[in-house]
């Protein structure tokens, strides 16, 4: 028994239906055909299984099957065909604070929290110290939660859910909570958590979460698991596939070009050349633009950009003072740049263009689209740029 | 399958009716603990607090007593005299306003809870049966008040009043099996809130809240039955037998509320037994 997996899915599908119109009484007592009804598959035959005291993280873009995935492991919903197992109490850790009453005080707040958390009111007495002591409450227990800064009411929320104490912990966004300090306790306690031995899911859009908690990992895309392995080779794969998505998009095409073709955009392991998306911070890489002239361009520079994925620009940097020889109508050339990318972990944009400079401004000729990747980073580093901090202590 | 505590495993929408009953029994402290919150909540912050509870539905009744022997006169040829009707119309009013307030929460239960229900796996029968229960407590206020009206203004009180409890418990179970048909209907159609509401205003007169059965039967045998076959004459008059005496029509209106409540309920546990778990999607 003890090596059956803790969640298994075999052959899953999950079909939404999707009434563009909702449906009348009338309509359904006439029991007309409804023409206006379809239907949507949001997950597509997905086999998997999570063994105890693993920890997998589930990635993909928005409307990959993600959320769909998470309710069908919490029970909430169930799916069109396969067959969804879970062993053991599950507690999921999804929007925290759901079922808080702003008239009831902090502490009958734990309570039905508690409650509806799968606690008995036995161990909701036995943790309530320890639940308002980790949520830093202590003065405002017995205040209505509708006096709580968002921060405190968070905080509280996140302290009840851990306490569930489940042998499935189901993770959301909510990890994203909080201040900076009040994070690095809940990281710490996520970790207790998995040292415990409870199999943790977390499903983020945020992949320093991913890589710090989870083991292994699964891709997501259009409702299909399109790969599962380990949580770096994963992170890879989820950026091919946002790659690959973007690319077939129509609407993320080719940008503005007046005077040349962007025909491609990619990033290279600099040692080996091999095009790579995910990468270790101070990673020499290479990121290549392959352009077509379709006039004479007298200087072609190239610009490029890296953005956070929030659009801080990381670094830009252009050839304007240096340019490349000329390039004739037709003609066809690829140009390089070499970076390290001492970043910290986070997801990146990094972007191209082409130019012609005349007289020391520079006029685009075309932009590349986007290429997203990720920088595994150093420790708990963060910020715009990975300065390279050691810490020792200096007087002894 | 097994309960939530062990895990659990889905195979298709429906859930067996030997599991439901199995995840409706290990909700239970959840069901008391969230019916407790929605009454505590109801009066907070209120001045007078619970007294309300008690005070909107004891207004009522004056009113209603003063209107129908004074201005509409019919009080005065049911009862003998205004304190009378008071309370005639009280012991009615008691399980009406119940039906009145529980059921309508009651049969919006699911959609209304969506916050909760996309979040986490409870059944989806139990805001039903929160509703249902969170509304006793007035309800049981409603009766004390009840009691002591009779002592005080009626005719006094006899063992017979002891009755007041198979009485309640009917009409909470006739709100459980409205609810638990309703609610799932109105995942589907969300008329049913306005249904609800039409019902219950016409409900009101066709139900024997201002008027005794018994007047009825002189001249209109058939409308007289038909009345008492209502679904919510049933624990309105065990409530009359309990304070004011009990009239010709009550078996037949127990009966017909109590076939009531098992078709409403079989259909009900039928449709939340298959929809449970998809339920959700359509919210």
């Amino acid at each position: 028994m003890s090596n059956e997996p803790v969640i298994s899915l075999r052959g899953v599908s999950k079909r939404y239906v999707k009434y563009d119109d909702q449906p009348m009484l009338a309509n359904a007592l006439r029991l007309r055909a409804r023409s206006k009804r379809s239907s949507l598959l949001a997950l597509d035959d997905i086999d998997l299984e999570v063994q105890a005291g693993e920890s997998l993280g589930v990635l993909g873009r928005n409307g990959a099957g993600k959320s769909t995935l998470l309710q069908l492991l919490c029970g909430v919903t169930a799916p069109s065909s396969g067959v969804v197992k879970v062993r053991g109490k599950v507690a999921p850790l999804i929007s925290v604070g759901v079922g808080f009453h702003p008239e009831l005080t902090g502490r009958e707040n734990v309570y039905v929290n508690g409650t509806i958390l799968g606690m008995s009111n036995a161990e909701i007495d036995r943790r309530l110290d320890a639940i308002v002591e980790f949520a830093e409450v202590e003065k405002f227990i017995d205040t209505p939660v509708k006096f709580y800064s968002s921060g405190m009411f968070v905080r509280l929320g996140f302290s009840v859910a851990v306490a569930a104490d489940p042998d499935v912990l189901l993770v959301d966004e909510v990890l994203a909570v909080g201040d900076f300090a009040f994070q690095l306790k809940c990281f710490a306690r996520m970790q207790e958590i998995r040292a415990n031995g409870t199999t943790i899911v977390v499903v983020s859009h945020n992949l320093n979460v991913v890589r710090g908690f989870c083991d292994r990992a699964v891709v997501m895309s259009h409702g299909h698991k399109v790969f599962d392995g380990p949580t770096f080779d994963a992170i890879s794969e989820f950026y091919n596939v946002v790659g690959s998505e973007a690319a077939s998009d129509p609407t993320t095409g080719e940008l503005a070009t007046h005077g040349a073709v962007i025909e491609s955009l990619s990033l290279h392991n600099a040692p080996t050349g091999e095009p790579v998306l995910h990468f270790d911070s101070g990673d020499e890489v290479v990121l290549r633009l392959r352009a077509r002239a379709t006039t004479d361009i007298a200087n072609p520079v190239m610009g490029m950009t890296i953005t956070t994925e929030a659009g801080t620009v990381v670094y830009s940097d252009t050839n304007l003072m240096s340019p490349f020889p000329a390039l004739a109508a037709g003609e066809a050339a690829t140009y390089e740049t070499r970076l390290a990318l001492t970043l910290p972990s986070g997801g990146y944009y990094a972007t191209a263009s082409l130019h012609t400079a005349e007289g020391g401004h520079s006029v685009v000729l075309g932009r590349a689209v986007p290429v997203t990747f990720y920088v595994s980073g150093r420790g708990l580093a963060s910020g715009v740029a990975d300065l390279g901090g050691t810490f020792h202590r200096a007087d002894s | 399958m097994r309960t939530a505590e062990e895990g659990f495993e889905l195979r298709g929408p429906s859930t067996p009716p030997g599991v439901m009953l199995r995840e409706l029994w290990a909700a239970r402290q959840l069901l008391v603990i969230l019916a407790r919150k929605d009454f505590y909540v109801r009066y907070r912050r209120t001045v007078l607090g619970v007294v309300w509870a008690v005070g909107v539905p004891l207004v009522q009744a004056v009113v209603l007593s003063v209107v129908f022997t004074h201005v509409v006169g019919i009080g005065r040829s049911y009862a003998s005299s205004q304190q009378a009707y008071a309370v005639f119309l009280y012991s009615a009013l008691v399980p009406w306003n119940y039906l009145a307030n529980a059921g309508p929460s009651a049969s919006t239960a699911i959609v209304d809870n969506v916050a909760l229900a996309g979040k986490i796996y409870f059944p989806r029968a139990l805001p039903v049966l929160v509703t249902a229960t969170s509304a006793i407590y007035p309800f049981v206020i409603g009766i004390v008040l009840l009691l002591l009206m009779s002592l005080v203004v009626g005719s006094g009180i006899g063992l017979s009043f002891l009755l007041v409890i198979p009485a309640a418990a009917l009409a909470v179970l006739l709100v459980v099996c409205v609810g638990l048909c309703l609610s799932a209907l109105h995942v589907y159609f969300r008329d049913i809130r306005y249904i609800v509401m039409a019902v219950l205003s016409v409900g009101f007169y066709l139900t024997p809240i201002i008027y005794p059965l018994s007047r009825l039967s002189a001249h209109h045998h058939v409308l007289r039955d038909l009345i008492a076959m209502g679904p919510g004459a049933g624990p309105i008059e065990i409530f009359r037998a309990a304070t004011v005496g009990s009239d010709s029509a009550l078996t037949l209106a127990v009966v017909a509320c109590a076939c009531w409540c098992v078709v409403l309920g079989g259909i009900g546990f039928w449709l939340q037994c298959r929809r449970d778990r998809v339920f959700v999607d359509l919210l």
